[in-house]
């Protein structure tokens, strides 16, 4: 029925081709392809915020085309569509892209708590709140980060975050398995710091939250950049063998001999091939030791690989992103990202629990701040996050 | 009850020797005839498969193979036989016969890899390219038969350009005993998601949406269709006719229903290359829903194919609109259309090549092709046959020679681990 359908607001940093915006907001008007068919989310995006408008901007097409959706000046007009109270069912976040000022450490400060505050603003002084979507990870800013999930608990809505690495494809379609225990796992991944260090701890995090006694938080961290990464990788820091699984699920191995296509490299070779390489590496409360590396000029896509107990050869998987960049004309990743929101704009609970995010977030400003500090260990007891993983597996594989 | 020893249960048992008693074994001696070898050709980054190992199941697998010698039909400024040959110490020979028999009289290979993709040949009126690989299987089996004994032979793609030429080499194959398999890379490359219609359905309606030029990847949607087809109820038992059409009349004949915009709907759903709009601003589109295919495909093509049992199925080449390979299907007594994207993983790797590979070897070692060489018969005659519609006029061509039967494995063959 059509006045059941959910209203949405969506609170945008810039709408551009590629923008993260433009990825997750066409899809409400759009739709997407899903299941087989041309999906239309069963709800209707009336509002829009977007805090900068560029010459490349895309949002007054898209106002023009779809007429339902209205473009607001301000976050509180947006979630009240221009009336004194809150008149929307969900709130979209996408504080991804467009020009923001970086930190001394390097971080962009993506407007993400500032928008969060004021959507909670309007929540508190409507008396209700709704289900909320926030892209990425919650805040550059550890402590902001904790406000956020604290206001979530604190006013009781639905709240999911997080990356579309945790829902995509996966080559192949594998889960890990429940309460499995697991020694080591890792990711090997490309992109930078602050930036696609997020989605690859999100691509561990989505996979060894499923073990045995479930998240128990994080002890420490420590990253190793360039001659250091070099170092521990050669010390054994990490598991070798774990490295050469997720190198075998990557499509996109750069070759290390001229002439070949597909050659498995030697240490010196990717050594030669890997561009100031960044490893985190963390160890969890219940003993499991992870590592996220990016290794830029090596591979362009997300590996993962576990040792299981009991496994006679790692665990692995490739989380699979279409990417337009040249291989892709759509980043259908977005796809299952919005299904997910979907599922909770119309349940009013989220498909995974926000706990995976908060701790992403604080692993990505415990590498941004190990990095800083020179590569230090840093520890993370404010990182002592528990939860269990969804019973249901949330990947995409229909 | 005791397990039954299947021929995969008794494989994986003779596989797990002691890795002393599995050293011992002696490599597969592969000679790969090849039109050409230049970087990204099929018989570099299929053949380096044997030479250098390739990604599988999680791990760099070193088939227990070597190469020990090549033929190279032409070698431009950018071939790498030379290189491979003197890295990896193995002769490139002057002719196909001193390649199969390393120099000497008698055959002393394990395996012919025929890859006869790429390079510099002429094509015939129907647009087809002719790629020698019928007179190379034909120079092979001639040393299979002087010497009275033959090998496992794979063969890229399709037989021949020329079903005639198709047909005599798997009747070789069949007079002289040899395991032969051949095709492309998408029936077994990674399925996203991972469709696999029942052996036995009954199918209402298929259609495969493609991109790229005839005659290359036509062949390629045609083969990923037919694998999916040939497991419906009954087996295959060959095709009744075939038409080709192109421009407008391809539109004309989705009003008139000939082929399903439901399914044409449903496998563009499965794609991540759609063009147009997608491409200037990012865009997801629904583009049987907006109408846009007609103004923005230049050139469609449908191939239409009428099997034996009455099933129909289509073929869309929609270069313009997409970028990748999808199919739908209808079975008997669903509602709901299923869908697929045949994944080409991208370059360099090609993995799929990997995922083909894994059956080439599985047909060296074990001596019996995963899949029949029929699927690739009745394929090749299919892509000849729409061609000859294309050039007498689009006309309808009845193909009685395409009573090619055989029956799918059992076992899917599509990468999945």
């Amino acid at each position: 029925m059509p006045g059941n359908r959910p209203k949405l607001a969506a609170i945008t940093t810039v709408y551009r081709k590629h923008s993260h915006t433009q990825h997750i907001v066409d899809r409400y008007l759009e739709g997407y392809g899903w299941n087989g068919t041309h999906h239309h989310p069963e709800m209707d995006l009336i509002a829009l915020y977007v805090d900068q408008v560029g010459a490349d901007d895309l949002s007054r097409d898209r106002a023009t085309r779809f007429p339902a959706m209205k473009i607001y000046p301000t976050i509180r007009e947006a979630l009240t569509c221009g009336t004194s109270k809150l008149a929307v069912d969900g709130v979209v976040v996408v504080g991804e892209h467009g020009d923001y000022a970086k930190t001394p450490k390097g971080q962009v400060q993506y407007p993400r708590y500032r928008f969060f505050e004021e959507i909670a603003a309007v929540f508190r002084s409507s008396g209700r709140s709704v289900p909320m979507f926030n892209d990425k990870h919650l805040s550059w800013n550890w402590e902001w980060a904790r406000k956020m999930y604290d206001t979530s608990k604190e006013l009781g809505f639905a709240y999911m975050a997080g990356s579309s690495l945790a829902v995509t494809w996966r080559i192949p379609p594998v889960e890990f398995p429940a309460d499995a225990r697991v020694r080591e796992a890792l990711c090997i991944c490309y992109g930078g710091v602050d930036s696609y260090d997020f989605h690859g701890l999100e691509t561990i995090q989505c996979m060894v939250e499923r073990r045995k006694g479930g998240e128990t938080g994080v002890k420490w961290l420590q990253a190793y950049r360039g001659e250091k990464f070099w170092d521990a990788c050669r010390d054994n820091v990490w598991p070798r063998e774990l490295m050469n699984a997720a190198l075998c699920r990557s499509h996109t191995l750069t070759p290390a001999r001229a002439g070949f296509n597909d050659i498995f490299p030697s240490f010196d070779q990717m050594r030669r091939l890997a561009k100031d390489p960044v490893a985190y590496r963390y160890e969890h409360s219940d003993g499991l030791k992870c590592t996220m590396m990016l290794m830029n000029g090596l591979v362009r896509d997300f590996n993962f690989a576990a040792h299981l107990e009991g496994g006679v050869k790692p665990f692995s998987t490739q989380m699979y992103l279409p990417m337009p960049d040249g291989r892709a004309t759509m980043a259908n990743f977005f796809s299952p990202l919005c299904n997910n929101m979907e599922k909770m704009f119309l349940s009013g609970k989220p498909t995974y629990p926000i706990e995976r995010t908060l701790l992403t977030t604080g692993l990505t400003a415990a590498g941004v701040d190990s990095l800083y500090a020179g590569q230090v260990r840093v520890d993370t007891p404010h990182l002592a996050i528990e939860y269990r993983a969804p019973a249901e597996s949330t990947y995409w594989r229909t | 009850m005791a397990p039954k020893l299947t021929r995969r249960t008794f494989l994986e048992t003779a596989t797990a020797v002691p890795a002393l008693a599995q050293a011992r074994v002696r490599p597969k001696r592969i000679a790969i005839v090849a039109t050409i070898f230049r970087l990204q050709s099929h018989a570099q980054h299929i053949g380096d498969r044997f030479i250098v190992g390739y990604p599988f199941a999680g791990e760099w697998h070193k088939p227990n193979t070597q190469v020990v010698s090549m033929y190279v039909d032409q070698k431009p400024a950018n071939d790498l036989s030379g290189d491979r040959a003197r890295d990896f110490g193995f002769e490139v020979y002057p002719t196909i016969a001193g390649a199969m028999c390393c120099g000497g009289s008698r055959l002393a290979v394990d395996a012919v890899l025929i890859i006869g993709e790429h390079g510099e040949y002429p094509r015939n009126e129907k647009g087809q390219v002719l790629y020698p690989r019928y007179e190379f299987f034909d120079q092979v089996a001639k040393v299979f038969e002087a010497g009275g004994r033959a090998v496992p032979v794979y063969n890229d793609k399709a037989l021949s350009y020329s079903f005639e030429k198709a047909r005599t080499m798997r009747d070789t194959a069949r007079r002289l005993k040899f395991p032969m398999l051949a095709g492309s890379s998408l029936p077994v490359t990674w399925r996203l998601p991972e469709l696999e219609l029942p052996l036995g359905c009954e199918i209402d309606d298929a259609l495969m949406v493609g991109t790229g030029g005839s005659d290359a990847m036509d062949f390629h949607a045609l083969e990923a269709m037919q694998c999916m087809l040939e497991r419906r109820k009954g087996g295959e038992r060959g095709v009744k006719s075939v038409q080709l059409i192109e421009g407008d009349a391809v539109w004309q004949a989705g009003e008139q229903g000939r082929w399903s915009k439901d399914l044409l709907r449903s496998a563009l759903s499965r794609s991540d290359n759609l063009k147009g709009l997608t491409e200037t601003d990012g865009r997801t589109q629904d583009m049987v829903g907006t109408g846009v295919l007609p103004t923005l495909v230049k050139d469609p093509w449908a191939y239409f194919i009428e099997y034996r049992d009455g099933l129909k199925a289509t073929l869309l080449m929609l270069t313009d609109a997409v970028g990748d390979f999808n199919f739908a299907v209808k079975l008997k007594g669903q509602a709901e259309i299923q869908a697929t994207q045949f994944f080409l993983s991208p370059d360099p790797n090609v993995t799929y090549s990997a995922c083909l590979a894994s059956k080439i070897e599985r047909m060296i070692e074990t001596g019996v092709a995963p899949y029949a060489v029929e699927r690739t018969l009745l394929v090749s005659g299919i892509l000849e046959s729409c061609l000859d519609s294309r050039v007498k006029g689009h006309a309808l061509v009845e193909t009685p020679h395409l009573a090619v039967a055989y029956q799918a494995p059992r076992e899917s063959q599509f990468c999945r681990s």
